[in-house]
């Protein structure tokens, strides 16, 4: 080959296709395969040239490797658009995967692999079947990811098939690349399958730890990782594990290294000889401290993995703290993993050094790691009592210094110190007051009005102090004016002259009459009124003891870090949240929608042959492709849609229906007929023509979020994306929303799969939900909704009667709530039964009582909370009274909402 | 499993894009860019190399001013992706002989053929470029190298030093010479990053060395080749901690924290006589890592002096002495050190950078640097204070500080004739060298 590659990029401009396909027909092999490498560099760019097909796919039967492999590149991006043409490649594939070549057999197979079109998929097995046996490892390594493709594809196909058996046998097979990838790829299926494909039983286990030791580097995390998931019978068989993956801790692959102390922390859980476990602990060590010598990014990983470790064994690194300073030239987001774990690592014998690094650090440039490392010796006088004095005797020296943002961040921390040891350190709050003009963030000045309000007594000028304030009380954030307001009040208990006395005159009327701070309001009121009904009775309540407050460095939930240690050397120790959290892996089919749906957009109208497809897509009467594949897969939307019910598990038929090829309806048709209309949650008059209504629904245990957008504005509306704030139960969207274009005049529904738990709002439970909605043409849409709280209750509510009896008995009377319903008509209770069941709130028992039947139920929300609730009616009589007992009684009104709905529905 | 692979340049351009599994959309490039380009979060300004965004796991490093990014959706090692990523530009430059936007643009061809033996369906199979040359046919287009930025800490052989051949380091392993029949050679670098904090006083707070052996083997038929390393070689700090380690002279063995070694090499005589002995795959590999905390002589010492002269100036003296053999020479060296920013009563904000950069450094000599400085605002007589640290960057060939030796390099020989070129280099580098005052 001659010359470079990128003139493949420069084309003239008149007539590119017809001369490339001019080109692909030339009866000389160089021509042909120069004419392939400038097509792949215009399908790279983006550039459509799937008019190509026929030729290029001509140039398939060749000798040439190179040309083959470029052929096979262009049919894998081509062949979804073109699945009627992809059978002309069938021959050539099923003739490859039995070529005497062993890299022409592996090459047709992984590219037939790659191809998701039922045609070629028909004519994957027999040459899987024949691959997966074959004399070459090379062969049959591409086989075993292979059927790790065919099950994301077909997974009922690899069953039949027998794939399953074939691929375990390899785990047995005498060539340690093929057994890596056949553990890769039953992992993978293990993991989209309900039930158990992929056992490790002990035979297993020890065919695999001694594939290990010849395995490369990626198959050796491949292998550890899947074995990470065997639970050792005792001790004896966990410390043989740990001896036999100890020596991988000397690789220089930081993975392989992670992951080798994954499977040793897990299994030093059952180990119970203290030498030992003492042992592992000095191994482990210089390797995770070698991490620290690899690239930042790794670094980065290492250092969050670390974090979780030192909480669990902070043995481990006690002695290594030195290795956590930070250096000159590490990146920001190293330097602060390495601060959060020196406050971890501090005690009584190494604080002298770690105080003198902080103290250095919080003169540096960098103002965010400044800020970091004030706070962090203030994290540590909180954490060390017997070295609080040391740290704040450091804060004082930092705060002479007079750089503004180091002492407003060293007032916050001393705030807490104060909260921590009460009446230890007050001596220095004179030197505090010195900086009382160079405050101006809100935290700080809260704080600084803090510790004057609380130690008023003490201060001989606080009431001066506080007046500074008061002046623009009114232009203050809300914070400020919070604590401005106590701080007040306090001082008035304290010191109750005429000075004080006007202030709280001045104060309470700003900040009840003065202003629309509800929060603020409120507390002034409660002021005002204790202060004018009984003083005393103030004092109590003000100035009464505060709980101290205690270190939150290892802040971690003891079952959170059991989860996260049990995932060291994946993402969620990176991101130190469980799994479930952030996988949004949308199950395969669903997925596969979104990538036919690639025609309709960004290839469309470059070739005749794409939009003919497109427009097959579009409307399914006139169905011009006849390919078989296409007809089903229309014929299913109008089967799924109108079946709501939960038991029916064709969840992915229904997501396709509503997301694809019933996305684009007419607005008068109603999109799913059976279910009531979504109610408006922004009316078109609000959104410029854009009408949104949506739900939170439930189905098959996932909780989605129906919407229906209407475009009745005059322009095309595109780029739709949606974005929850946080609410009660951090209920988010776990993927990005898809809408296609919406014409004019034009609705699509969309049912977004929701994840709970996610950005959880503090305060008391509400049902409120916010919601915001954007798109490329106008501005960003703010609505409210309220969520359905049933939509929470989950499948496995419903309890025993024994075992609800035993809950009942056990939650104390002052957590069941009672509410009435006074409108509600209970007129046939079995179909209310049936409609509450549906919706997961069981029925438990039934009894009499004088003329009024009373029900139990049971629901569950998620993370296990359970809800019991009793019902007393009269059948037939207006009024049904709900009492509900549940460990969570501030969450009782969203439960009330809840069962309000559900009867009334 | 990774979803998709690409790779980026600077200023946001997709130079290569492969997507391994179609579960994640195709927008995610542009996606990725504006998240880090614009990453603010947790008060940081840097997008940490792993995050999050609408479901989809973007991972990232930099590699010469590229960004290699993978995607997947699922809950994956990401010390193996990051991991990955390194391998995936180490084994496009083995072919590629320079890695940069325009050799990747020349070469896409071959990078999608590599890029397809390296990943299947999200899986690695192979980063080892010995290993990849059975399976990839493409033919590298290797560019011009003379007018390109250096790459890596061996890259320094091509400054200045004439021990070595200066193409020698960007030459691809699988390309061609022009001339015709390839030249024998093999290429051991001994680099050791070296990170020093001395106190105000002088005295060393931390000390720490990261060396790698590196090797780079251009020998046709891959023999075996033994690597001695000094006899007395120590590994581990027998229990001790680093606090209570100190070794009073500066002459007695070298002991290593922790160290670890390429799958390729085989330890069986290591524990006896320090030995090792491999068959090198063909590109660049990282024969053994090591870490050192041991107490060693710093190359450098650095006294700085803040004299204020009055309430809006000051001088800064700050005097390097290096300390060691004048036979060696230092280069690329640059001190500096961060000042307050004082604003003026406008928005005009000054930032104070001392940084004189001295050409080079003979052994044994000394030199003084000075810098008058003017406020805008009243120091308080905290100008001490708040300045600092004094940082160091610098790069000396044919030393390190470790002591850590190749006692010889030994070839098992083909023929009498056989007699290929060895080089055997050591360098130096300032990773992290501070001094504060």
């Amino acid at each position: 080959m001659s010359g470079h590659d990128s003139k493949y990029f420069s084309t003239t401009k008149k007539g590119e296709i017809p001369e490339l396909k001019e080109e692909l027909n030339s009866q000389y092999k160089d021509k042909r395969k120069d004419a392939v490498k400038k097509v792949i560099a215009a399908m790279t760019v983006g550039k459509d040239v799937s008019s190509l097909f026929t030729d290029v796919v001509n140039c398939m039967q060749t000798e040439n490797l190179e040309l083959k492999k470029l052929v096979y590149l262009y049919l894998i991006n081509y062949a979804k658009s073109q699945p009627d043409l992809a059978i002309l490649a069938v021959n050539t594939f099923v003739k490859d995967s039995q070529d005497p070549n062993p890299l022409i057999r592996a090459l047709a197979v992984r590219t037939m692999g790659c191809i998701r079109v039922d045609k070629i998929t028909e004519y994957l097995c027999d040459p899987l079947q024949r691959c997966l046996k074959d004399d070459d490892p090379y062969v049959r390594k591409t086989a075993a990811i292979c059927v790790a493709k065919l099950f994301d594809i077909n997974a009922e196909l690899v069953e039949d098939r027998g794939f399953l058996d074939s691929l375990k046998d390899l785990i047995s097979d005498n060539n340690p690349m093929v057994v890596a990838n056949a553990v890769a790829a039953l992992a993978e299926i293990q993991e989209n399958s309900s039930r158990p494909i992929f056992e490790i039983t002990g035979h297993t286990l020890s065919k695999l730890l001694t594939a290990l030791n010849e395995c490369t580097e990626w198959g050796q995390v491949f292998i550890l990782d899947a074995l990470s998931k065997y639970k050792a019978a005792d001790a004896r068989e966990a410390e043989n594990i740990v001896e036999r993956v100890t020596p991988r801790l000397q690789h220089a692959n930081c993975a392989v290294v992670l992951s080798a102390v994954k499977m040793i922390l897990q299994q030093m859980e059952l180990i119970t000889s203290t030498d030992v476990v003492r042992n592992l602990c000095k191994k482990m060590a210089p390797p995770l401290v070698t991490l620290l010598s690899a690239e930042p990014e790794i670094q980065y990983v290492a250092l969050r993995n670390i974090n979780l470790i030192v909480q669990r064994r902070p043995t481990i690194l006690a002695h290594e703290i030195k290795v956590f300073f930070c250096k000159y030239n590490d990146p920001i987001y190293v330097k602060m993993e390495k601060l959060e774990i020196m406050i971890k690592l501090a005690s009584d014998r190494n604080i002298d050094q770690v105080l003198l690094e902080f103290k250095e650090y919080a003169t540096e440039v960098d103002v965010d790691f400044v800020r970091k490392a004030v706070r962090a010796i203030g994290r540590c006088a909180i954490k060390l009592e017997r070295a609080a004095e040391r740290c704040i005797s450091v804060l004082l020296e930092l705060i002479k210094i007079k750089v503004n943002y180091v002492v407003q961040e060293a007032i916050i921390v001393i705030k807490d110190i104060f909260r921590r040891y009460p009446n230890t350190y007050e001596s220095i709050i004179a030197t505090l007051c010195e900086s009382l003009d160079t405050l101006d963030e809100p935290e700080a000045k809260a704080s600084m009005i803090w510790i004057i309000g609380e130690y008023a007594e003490r201060i001989d000028n606080a009431d001066e102090l506080l007046e500074s304030f008061l002046e623009s009380f009114p232009e203050e954030p809300a914070q400020v004016q919070l604590q401005l307001l106590t701080a007040t009040v306090k001082l008035f208990l304290k010191k109750p002259t005429e000075g004080p006395q006007q202030m709280i005159q001045v104060v309470l009327n700003n900040a009840t009459v003065e202003t629309d701070n509800p929060d603020l309001r409120d507390r002034a009121y409660i002021y005002w009124r204790l202060l004018s009904t009984d003083p005393e009775a103030a004092k109590d309540v003000v100035l009464a003891e505060k709980p101290v407050i205690t270190d939150d460095s290892n802040q971690l939930d003891p079952s959170l870090l059991d989860e996260l240690l049990a995932n060291i050397a994946t993402l969620s120790s990176v991101y130190h949240k469980p799994p479930e959290a952030f996988v949004t892996r949308v199950k395969t089919t669903a997925q596969r929608i979104e990538e036919d749906d690639y025609p309709n957009g960004s290839e469309q109208g470059y070739s005749d042959a794409t939009s003919q497809v497109a427009d097959g897509a579009a409307s399914p009467p006139t169905s011009s492709s006849s390919s078989p594949y296409t007809a089903t897969r229309q014929s299913a939307p109008p089967a799924a849609a109108p079946a709501p019910a939960p038991q029916v598990p064709d969840l992915l038929g229904d997501l396709m229906g509503l997301d694809n090829s019933g996305a684009i309806v007419p607005a008068d048709q109603p999109a799913a007929p059976s279910s009531p209309p979504l109610p408006v949650l922004l009316p078109a008059s609000t959104g410029q023509g854009l009408q949104i209504s949506a739900q939170l629904t439930r189905q098959d245990g996932q909780i989605f979020y129906s919407l229906l957008f209407e475009n009745n504005s005059q322009i095309p509306l595109d780029g739709f994306m949606i974005q929850f704030n946080k609410n009660t139960f951090g209920l988010a969207a776990a993927g990005p929303l898809q809408v296609p274009q919406l014409q004019p005049g034009t609705s699509a529904m969309s049912l977004l799969p929701m994840v709970l738990f996610q950005n959880i709002s503090a305060g008391p439970p509400s049902s409120l939900m916010q919601i915001a909605v954007k798109n490329n043409q106008q501005p960003v849409w703010y609505f409210n909704d309220k969520m359905a709280v049933n939509v929470l209750f989950t499948e496995d509510g419903r309890m025993e009667r024994g075992s609800f009896l035993e809950t009942w008995r056990s939650l104390p009377d002052s957590n069941e709530i009672l509410k009435e319903f006074p409108g509600i008509v209970v007129s046939n209770p079995e179909a209310t039964l049936d409609r509450l069941a549906a919706s997961n709130m069981f029925f438990i028992a039934k009894r009499k009582h004088v003329n009024q039947d009373v029900f139990y139920f049971s629901a569950k929300i998620p993370q296990g909370v359970p809800i019991l609730i009793e019902l007393t009616t009269v059948i037939g009589n207006p009024g049904v009274k709900c009492a509900i007992k549940t460990p969570n009684p501030d969450m009782a009104p969203l439960f009330f909402e809840a069962v309000e709905t559900l009867l009334k529905a | 499993m990774i979803s998709q692979f690409f790779v980026m340049s600077q200023r946001g351009d997709n130079i290569v894009f492969r997507d391994y599994r179609g579960d994640v959309q195709k927008g995610s490039a542009e996606i990725f860019f504006r998240k880090v380009k614009f990453w603010k979060e947790d008060g940081q300004e840097e997008a940490p190399p792993v995050f999050n965004a609408d479901g989809v796991n973007y991972f990232h490093v930099k590699v010469v001013g590229l960004l290699f990014v993978a995607t997947t959706r699922v809950n994956v090692s990401p010390s193996l992706v990051l991991e990955l990523l390194q391998r995936i530009a180490r084994v496009i430059k083995d072919y590629l002989g320079v890695l940069n936007e325009d050799s990747l643009r020349k070469n896409f061809v071959l990078v999608y053929e590599l890029l397809d033996e390296v990943i299947d369906f999200g899986y690695v199979q192979s980063t080892s470029t010995e290993v990849l040359k059975s399976y990839v046919f493409n033919e590298p287009i290797v560019i011009d190298a003379a007018r390109l930025q250096p790459l890596g800490p061996a890259s320094i052989f091509m400054q200045g030093t004439k021990r070595m051949p200066g193409t020698a380091v960007t030459k691809s392993v699988v390309a061609n010479e022009p001339g015709g029949r390839k030249r024998e050679e093999i290429f051991v670098d001994i680099i050791e990053k070296i990170s020093v904090t001395f106190s105000s006083s002088g005295y060393i707070l931390t000390s720490e060395i990261d060396g790698t052996i590196q090797m780079k083997s251009y020998l046709t038929g891959n023999p075996e080749i033994r690597i001695a390393l000094n006899e007395d070689l120590g590994i581990g700090k027998g229990g001790r901690s680093i606090y209570d380690y100190r070794s009073s002279t500066g002459s007695g063995a070298v002991v290593l924290d922790d160290c670890n070694f390429h799958e390729s090499v085989r330890l069986d005589s290591f524990d006896t006589d320090r030995t090792l002995s491999l068959i090198p795959p063909d590109g660049e590999f990282p024969v053994m890592n090591y870490r050192m905390t041991q107490e060693f002589k710093p190359p450098f010492r650095i006294n700085t002096l803040i004299e204020e002269a009055g309430p809006l100036k000051a001088e800064v003296i700050i005097k390097v002495s290096a300390e060691f053999s004048s036979s060696i020479t230092a280069n690329t060296i640059v001190v500096e050190m961060p000042l307050p920013k004082y604003t003026t009563s406008n928005i005009i904000k000054f930032l104070f950078t001392v940084s004189n950069i001295l050409y080079k450094i003979v052994g044994g000599s000394e030199h003084t640097l000075r810098a008058k400085l003017t406020f805008s605002q009243e120091t308080h007589g905290n100008i001490t204070k708040e300045s600092g640290p004094v940082n160091m960057t610098f790069t000396i060939p044919m030393y390190n500080a470790s002591r850590l030796q190749v006692k010889y390099l030994q070839i098992a020989k083909k023929s009498s004739t056989y007699n290929p070129y060895r080089w055997v280099r050591y360098v130096t580098q300032a990773n992290s060298y501070v001094a504060r005052i």
